[in-house]
């Protein structure tokens, strides 16, 4: 309540403010409109050259001013060239204003507003939608890899799937580490609903000063994304753009072959049983036969997507309607994703005081999915195996040997696997917007997202080899709902006294957040070719999909105030606080409040720097803020009762009842977890606004670190920790941006840039002290620990034993000692030889050494762009490097999988054949431990995009009655440079669980052709 | 038009203020979220069906992971010289299983954690059930029966504890706070006080048996038989014979046929002392929990198991000649069990615990294999062993040859070639005889390890394997756990 008072309060204050008016001698009259649009341009500043003297437009971008008839007219307005217009005695001047060419001078889309970049105290890196639509990625988010700096983006190749993206590394181990996303308005945590065609610009914000307006989720970097719009006074425009292309593994794995894999097995034989005994199981490795799983299960599969949209606008109102096809196929056999899209955007000025306007997107996707296991099948089915016998039944694993481990045939898996996802999703946004008092903006919106998602999984009864088979059918259907909203209050009021310019927004707002998953399953469910009914089925079973995590329901209610000031265009000071109020903490921890503040000084305004001519614009600036994560589970200090299936008492006959306990402990209170940062840059406009640098330094900690610390085991707690607000972690670095642009006569021009992000990712504390936190992420055996959190160590590093080489005979192994003791009794020659670290004679897990980094210090990229005459080619390069990567898939080995034909290549099979790879025993004795060979380096470079175009001469085009065509040619992902021993280096993850390679979907490169055309 | 330009701020905050107050006015419930999911415990503990919930997670429990899979083979059985690790050589948790074969296993390794972990989860679940039931209003005889339950399980739990570990931390009640949650050892003897305390609370309190649904959950027999066992490792002679001596009062009776016991459909039959359930859940994989047969199952056949834990040639070779309980307790390879599976000579070991096995025909897809046995926990064929042993102990021969007689007529079956009736009443010859008999009555029960070792031969017997004197008596506590107390846990000697 008190809080409500003060904003009116400050209300009633701005209306004092009045603006001076000076008497002149002639009265001049005007408007002022976009060179390009036609549309008027509102709060134009209209001075006269020379004095403080001046106006700005009104929201019909007309003007009035007393002047001196032989005065000149300064026309300025952010984002377009100053103009200087001598008046001459003319009463009446309607002046056209050009966009500026000067990226410092550009309009950038910030929280709650816009801004020219040349005001903005933080960090934000505005990317064009052109930018974004003119790659063939699926997901917008995608194609912003390698486009900005400090901004970490790792794709999967899965159809419809979103990245993983790091805005400056990972600030939560805890919560969710991914950034906030809002459309239009709309808070996300996730846009693969988003039609790329569909987006006008995504701005990325870095620094707490620019994010803390959205202090509540800002912890991990915001990206605005604005949907397109029409214009006014225009004409409809229609423009379809489309593409066909296909998608093909880029860097395709060898697996060993059939003879080569006979050889391995017959080493592993031979080691396993130690010393050798017996026969081998292959006498004649070269008789085998082959199978390419690899190319059995991929292949090259088409991509085809259709954006039509028609946009236009009166007088009064603008319009812009768009409707989007996509069809992928999966590059795994039988599996294949379409999407469409519809959005409906239309804003209607009801006054010249009222407007008011809405979005409006559905989306609505279908999949037919596949297992998730059958990358692992293709690492490790045999390859003697044929795919079908001459029969035409299936190839049996059972008839060559496998051990149960290997017990696949990944075609009979692909055949079987029988799942299809629905997602819909209704999202939209409407406002209204009143100005008055000249000043004032009162802005109230209302957004909602409504998403229900379907999975329908069935297992039918079949027989197809002596392990893939099942005895009872089972249909099982999980339903998923999302329902959020948020309704928002701003009033912005802006006004310039003389060389004093000053912004003030003041905002309310609430939003509710909801979602749940249920699963219901059914068995005996006969298939009957026309569909699948639980109700036809037996052992109905439902429940939640993970108690522990959903339903999810959580609310916020929040308040929020901006001041920008600036003096001369010259000092500018950016001031924010945001109180958000949140269901998941309670009492007096319930409400966080996030400040800001940010100063700039643009250099090249003082007077100093006037007769200088290599900066066009150079700005210094910095900001220091503090942001929330609410992206952590909801009622954490709240002990709840778990009521596991683990928990379900069964008794005689099959009876079961339910069981529930409390088996956690929770801390007493939680906080919210806090950023907090600060961000030092300088940005330079050079040689004509040709050139383009930005150079930035931040320190990025997080505060209250929500994080599960180890407690005693005897405490018999299910997880064996306790969650509080226990650590602290800095992500700090720098991130620097070079762009070039220029042109070469009248008929060529180009730009190059560049960017790179430094980052040092670090824990600084944790109440757990120096006891180190370690994860079993995807390895194999009992607690085979591979990745480590620790203080003054980057989080999730990668940790276990350190090889020292491979033992290469009895002998070595029995000289290894230590105390005339052997310190690996039990090695045999094509082992591991492991340093004994602490020197006790034994190898065990006090030997263990820090071996890498999941999270990559360099992130970088290069974008390219020529134009000549009517065609134009660009290419975008991009990398990672200093990172490492844990390949979990060489030691996963339970039995006589197959290996990759690198470990056939070069692995030890004899003394002298390898000191770096262990035998085919890998999995045994003591191989599988975390060590040093399973982590390899994870850096990368690639060519991301090369794209041709070519538009036709507007004769022909206009004689075709079109505006403009343009055709292309593109590809993604083609060349991609790597020393990583896997499928793909882009492995993604959460921040404890990252960088561990297991499983992931190979790379692939898309080739297309596409048309752009407006009619 | 004349209308917007007379629209003050004032007029705005109006608007503002009632937009604000419309989503927010109820500010308190807005934000003011119920946990989803799962309930708080703040609404738990408060009739008697909380009180039945939370005493049936206890049962449940028991037949988690860490209860009767790899942590047990590797503390309670692979010490032995009935069992070896097994499986296959590639598969990565071999090297792992193979310390404890060899007595190599160091605090850092994983089992021990395991154990340690699994014992406390069941501890926490029952204090949780005796700190909290006793303050809901419910049915009084049903809430004094609970709570003797409870107590039945935490005696179990740390019985396991200080056979494994000796001195361990005793926690009878939940922590009031941080403050305690850090405590030190606590004697050995303190612990078996604490126990023996638990389990004549239950005894006094449990009913003789069960009906229906009810069937499986802990019954006074059960207790004074863990509590006899409890009393022969302190070798209290008088009580083991006392207690057993109650429970041959209850109607217990061996069931006929030796391999047919260990069934599923004979299942909770008149020889079962305390059995933990478990169950094939149709639709429900997660309640079907149960791993004890799979680890141990055939290995690389469909239905069978990993084939871990599997028995040596030294228990092969240790039943007397014609002994039927050698073919009911190994599956040979190559052999066709009663229930009709070929075994295959393909399989990796030439031998697998057939006490824990389920015929390949229930396995079902989805669920893990043999995920209906239930694990025979006490026998009354080890109360008379007991029995036996406690009266030769306290110079009762008679009442000794008498009991162990129940014991192998049952294994006859009938045929009285084999296994004749043990006569001597010399002290020491026939303790020899009893432990022999323990050996292949119980083998494969996870019983062998810690028997030997209170029976102080572990030197002579497991010598061979790698067992040495003043370590070996326990196994190390979890590193992990020494530091995260700062000091406060001291290990056992010799692992450091």
């Amino acid at each position: 309540m008190k809080r409500i008072y003060t904003i009116s309060g400050l209300l009633l204050l701005f209306t004092f403010f009045t603006t001076a008016v000076l008497a002149q001698n002639l009265t001049v009259k005007g408007k002022v409109t976009d060179a390009t649009t036609g549309e008027a341009l509102i709060g134009v500043t209209v001075a006269i050259k020379g004095t403080t003297t001046g106006t700005q437009t009104d929201v019909n971008g007309a003007y009035t001013l007393n002047a001196a008839s032989n005065a000149t007219l300064q026309v300025s307005y952010i984002g377009y060239a100053t103009q200087d217009i001598a008046i001459a005695g003319q009463a009446n001047i309607d002046i056209k204003l050009k966009a500026s060419t000067n990226e410092l001078q550009a309009v950038v889309v910030v929280g709650y507003g816009t801004q020219r970049k040349i005001d903005v105290t933080g960090s934000v890196a505005q990317i064009k939608g052109e930018e974004i639509s003119k790659q063939s990625s699926v997901n917008p988010i995608s194609s912003l890899q390698g486009k900005v700096a400090g901004v970490q983006i790792t794709n999967s190749g899965a159809p419809g799937a979103s990245p993983t993206v790091r805005i400056r590394g990972a600030g939560t181990v805890y919560g969710n580490a991914n950034p906030l996303y809002v459309v239009d308005g709309v808070w996300n945590d996730d846009i693969s609903f988003l039609n790329p065609n569909d987006i006008e610009n995504i701005s990325v914000l870095k620094d707490a000063s620019s994010e803390a307006i959205y202090g509540i989720r800002a912890a991990n970097g915001v990206i605005l994304i604005t949907t397109k719009k029409g214009s006014k006074n225009s004409k409809a425009t229609i423009n379809y753009d489309g593409f066909v292309g296909s998608q093909t593994i880029s860097n395709e794995f060898k697996m060993a072959t059939g003879p080569e894999y006979g050889e391995l097995v017959n080493e592993l034989n031979a080691q396993s049983i130690y010393p050798a005994t017996g026969t081998a199981p292959f006498p004649d490795p070269s008789s085998l036969g082959n199978t390419d799983w690899t190319r059995q299960v991929l292949r090259n599969a088409l991509i085809t997507n259709h954006n039509l949209s028609i946009n236009g606008g009166s007088e009064k109102s603008t319009y812009n309607v768009s409707f989007g096809y996509l069809k992928q196929n999966g590059t795994v056999e039988t599996q294949n994703f379409d999407r469409y899209t519809l959005r409906i955007k239309n804003d209607f000025d009801v006054s010249s005081h009222i407007k008011v306007g809405y979005t409006i997107a559905g989306s609505m996707n279908n999949s037919r999915d596949i297992n998730g296991d059958i990358f692992h099948q293709i690492y490790s089915a045999l390859p003697i195996v044929p795919v079908r016998y001459a029969d035409g039944s299936y190839g049996d694993p059972n008839d060559f040997g496998a051990t149960s481990s290997a017990q696949f045939n990944p075609q009979v898996t692909l055949d079987y696997f029988n799942q299809r996802s629905k997602n819909y999703r209704v999202n939209g946004s409407a406002y209204a917007e009143l100005k008055f008092a000249k000043h004032f903006t009162f802005r109230t919106s209302f957004g909602g997202d409504y998403g229900d998602n379907e999975v329908t999984n069935y297992a039918p009864v079949y027989t197809a080899t002596f392990a893939q088979r099942n005895t009872t059918s089972k249909l099982t259907e999980t339903n998923g709902k999302t329902r959020n909203w948020i309704i928002e209050n701003t009033l912005n009021y802006n006004n310039t006294f003389g060389d004093h310019n000053l912004t003030v927004l003041l905002g309310q707002g609430a939003q509710s957040y909801k979602f749940n998953q249920t699963i219901a399953s059914a068995e005996n469910v006969p298939d009957n070719g026309n569909g699948y009914y639980l109700t036809q089925g037996n052992n109905f079973f439902i429940k939640d999909i993970d108690p522990g995590v959903y339903p999810l329901y959580s609310t916020v209610s929040s308040y929020f105030a901006r001041v920008n000031y600036s003096y001369k265009s010259r000092y500018l000071l950016n001031a924010t606080i945001r109180a958000d109020g949140s269901s998941k903490f309670s009492g007096n921890d319930r409400w966080g409040y996030f400040p800001s503040i940010g100063a700039g000084w643009v250099i090249s305004e003082e007077e100093f720097m006037k007769d200088q001519h290599l900066f066009n614009t150079l700005k210094l600036r910095g900001s220091w803020g503090k942001v929330g994560n609410m992206g952590v589970p909801a009622s954490l200090a709240t002990t709840t009762v778990s009521s596991p299936g683990g928990f379900v008492y069964v008794g005689p006959g099959g009876y079961t009842a339910i069981g529930s306990n409390v088996n956690t402990l929770t801390p007493p209170i939680i906080a919210w977890e806090k950023g907090s940062s600060v961000d030092i840059g300088l940005e330079a406009s050079m040689l004509d606004n040709r050139l383009f640098a930005e150079v930035t330094y931040y320190d990025k900690k997080t505060e209250n670190g929500i994080f599960a610390i180890p407690i005693l085991a005897s405490l018999g707690t299910s997880g064996g920790s306790i969650i509080g607000n226990s650590a602290t972690f800095q992500n700090k670095g720098f991130e620097v941006t070079l762009s070039w642009k220029d042109k070469i006569g009248t008929d060529f021009t180009y730009s190059i840039g560049g960017n790179i992000g430094i980052n040092k990712n670090q824990v600084l504390e944790v109440a757990a002290g120096s006891t180190a936190i370690y994860k079993a992420v995807s390895t194999t055996g009992t607690n085979n620990f591979n990745t480590r959190t620790v203080v003054g160590q980057p989080i999730g590093q990668f940790y276990g034993l350190q090889v020292a080489g491979i033992f290469q005979t009895q002998d070595e192994i029995n000289n290894y000692t230590k105390d005339n003791l052997p310190i690996q009794a039990t090695a045999i020659p094509g082992d591991f030889k492991y340093k004994d670290v602490n020197n006790d004679g034994t190898i065990d897990d006090k030997d263990r050494v820090v071996l890498g980094n999941p999270n990559p210090k360099y992130t970088y990229g290069f974008n390219t762009y020529f134009a000549y005459k009517a065609f134009d080619l660009s290419a975008d390069f991009q990398g990672v490097a200093g990172v490492q990567i844990y390949n979990a898939n060489i030691g996963s080995r339970f039995g006589n999988e197959n290996f990759s034909q690198d470990f056939y290549d070069n692995r030890w099979h004899g003394p002298g054949t390898s000191n770096t790879y262990p035998s085919a025993f890998i999995a045994g004795g003591q191989n599988n431990r975390s060590n040093s060979f399973y982590v390899q380096d994870g850096s990368y470079f690639r060519i991301r995009t090369m794209q041709l175009g070519y538009s036709l001469p507007s004769a022909i085009s206009n004689k075709l009655k079109l505006q403009r065509v343009r055709i292309y040619a593109n590809a993604q992902n083609a060349f991609n440079f790597f020393k990583y021993k896997g499928f793909n280096p882009e492995v993604g993850g959460g921040p404890t669980v990252a960088g561990v390679d297991a499983n992931v979907y190979p790379l692939y490169a898309t080739y297309n052709l596409g048309v752009n055309v407006t009619f | 038009m004349k209308i917007y330009q007379n629209i003050t701020a004032k007029n705005v905050a109006i608007i503002a203020f009632a937009t604000t107050m419309l989503f927010t006015g109820c500010k308190k419930s807005f934000l003011d979220v119920p946990p989803q999911g799962a309930p708080a415990e703040t609404v738990f503990w408060k009739t008697g069906d909380d009180a039945t919930k939370a005493v049936n997670s206890i049962y449940a429990n028991l037949r988690g992971w860490t209860e009767v899979s790899f942590a047990p083979i590797a503390i309670e059985s692979l010490g032995s010289d009935e069992t070896e690790t097994g499986s296959d050589a590639t598969d990565g948790s071999v090297p792992a299983m193979n310390m404890y074969n060899s007595f190599t296993a160091t605090s850092t390794q994983g089992f021990i954690a395991d154990f340690w972990i699994g014992r406390y989860q069941t501890v926490n679940l029952c204090n949780q059930v005796l700190d909290n039931i006793p303050a809901i209003e419910m049915d009084g005889a049903l809430k004094t029966r609970y709570l003797a339950e409870a107590k039945f399980v935490r005696a179990y739990a740390y019985f396991r504890l200080v056979r494994a570990f000796g001195d361990v931390p005793l926690r009878l009640h939940l922590p009031k706070d941080a403050s305690e949650f850090n405590i030190p050892r606590n004697p050995k003897a303190e612990v078996y006080a604490a126990i023996e305390q638990d389990l004549n609370d239950a005894a006094a309190a449990l009913p003789p048996s069960y009906s229906g649904n009810d069937i499986g959950r802990a019954t006074k027999g059960a207790a004074l038989a863990l509590h006899a066992k409890v009393a022969m490792y302190q070798k209290k002679w008088a009580d083991v014979l006392a207690l057993t001596n109650q429970v041959k009062g209850l109607g217990y009776s061996l069931f006929p046929n030796y391999e047919q016991s260990f069934r599923t459909n004979n299942e909770n039959n008149s020889e079962s002392v305390f059995e933990i359930q478990a169950e094939l859940v149709p639709g429900n994989p997660d309640a079907s929990n149960s791993q004890y047969s799979q680890v141990q199952g055939v290995r690389s056949v469909v239905g069978g198991g990993w084939g871990f834990n599997i028995p040596t040639q030294s228990l092969a070779d240790a039943f007397e000649t014609g002994d039927p309980r050698r073919d009911a307790t190994i599956i040979f390879r190559g052999e066709t069990t009663p229930e009709g599976d070929a075994i295959p000579n393909s399989v990796p070991n030439a031998m697998y615990n057939q006490k824990s096995y389920v015929p390949f025909s229930m396995y079902q897809s989805g669920f893990n294999e043999g995920c209906q046995q239930n694990i025979r926990v006490i026998r009354y064929a080890e109360v008379l062993l007991m029995n036996a042993e406690a009266a030769n102990e306290l110079g009762d021969a008679a009442t000794a040859i008498a009991s162990l007689e129940l014991v192998r007529a049952r294994a006859r079956g009938g045929n009285n070639a084999i296994l004749p009736k043990v006569t001597t009443t010399d002290k020491d010859a026939l303790r020899t005889a009893i432990w022999n008999e323990r050996r292949v009555e119980l083998a494969m029960e996870f019983d062998r390890y810690f028997d030997v070792i209170r029976q102080g031969r572990a030197q002579a017997i497991f010598g061979p394997m790698g067992w040495k004197p003043n370590k070996n008596e326990l196994w190390p506590i979890p590193d992990a756990e020494v530091q995260l107390s700062g000091g406060i846990l001291v290990q056992n000697p010799g692992y450091n």
